[in-house]
């Protein structure tokens, strides 16, 4: 991009990045809450939600990333997604077990969405926590990368 | 001051240590492998015999369903049997983006460097 003889048609690169962006937020989205039920989890939701973040800066550059996104509201978001594993921990404490104990695993029946107790909250809680905390690294990467251009 | 606090609160940690692995060492072994047929294992191990398996093996394949109500064996493996891991790993994450935010704080306000 930083060569002004080649003019990049940007179309191609907007128009996949609407068409890609909402799939990828829906398809890690589902990812994160069926972690109990199909394969994948928290870590790897969260990674395919942080991918919106390339393809909204793919498309629209820097600004509009940041703009949209909130780097700073993210960085807060992680800290509250390890704290919220934390707490869906110290539960079993409450309940008079021991730590990190499922203690209310037999509310639904297997096969549902809300079932397994504390693994759904738990693989929430990873999810989110990885998901901010992934798509904020991505955004620090990339001001970096603008700033070196401008 | 200071530091007898720091010596004390070590030296009650170690005496706590050493007296878990000593009563540790005098429990019976969940698994030692006295069952396994080591050379019928090697020589098929898609036809060996394993439904008398003790121990951890027993409890996390064959009674997940029970005891968790997932239905992804390994999401209950990563979240509930070994949660201290995924707390570890998580926290891990975390110290990663702390590095890195010390690293580019510069990125952060607009500056190059």
């Amino acid at each position: 991009m930083s060569n002004k003889n080649v003019k990049v048609k940007e179309y191609i690169i907007k128009s996949a990045a609407d068409f890609f962006a909402p799939i990828g937020l829906i398809l890690g989205i589902y990812i994160i809450l069926h972690g109990h039920l199909s394969p994948g989890g928290g870590f790897q939701g969260g990674v395919i939600v942080a991918s919106a973040a390339v393809l909204i800066y793919l498309g629209y550059g820097y600004e509009t990333a940041t703009n949209t996104l909130k780097p700073n509201l993210l960085k807060k978001s992680e800290a509250i997604g390890a704290l919220m594993y934390s707490f869906f921990a110290l539960l079993g404490i409450f309940y008079a077990a021991n730590f990190c104990r499922n203690v209310f695993y037999n509310v639904g029946n297997p096969g549902d969405l809300f079932s397994s107790g504390t693994i759904f909250l738990m693989n929430f809680a990873v999810g989110y926590k990885v998901l901010t905390g992934v798509g904020f690294l991505i955004l620090l990467m990339f001001g970096l990368l603008a700033n070196k251009e401008a | 001051m200071k530091k007898f606090f720091t010596y004390f609160a070590l030296t009650v940690f170690l005496i706590i240590g050493c007296y878990t692995a000593i009563e540790m060492s005098k429990l019976s072994p969940t698994f030692n492998g006295e069952k396994v047929n080591v050379v019928e294992l090697y020589n098929n191990p898609s036809k060996y015999e394993n439904n008398d398996a003790d121990g951890v093996a027993n409890l996390m394949v064959k009674q997940t369903i029970d005891k968790t109500h997932a239905i992804n064996a390994v999401t209950a493996i990563v979240f509930d049997f070994r949660g201290y891991d995924t707390l570890g790993e998580s926290f891990v994450l975390f110290t990663a983006i702390s590095g890195t935010v010390v690293i580019l704080r510069n990125a952060m306000k607009g500056r190059a460097d």
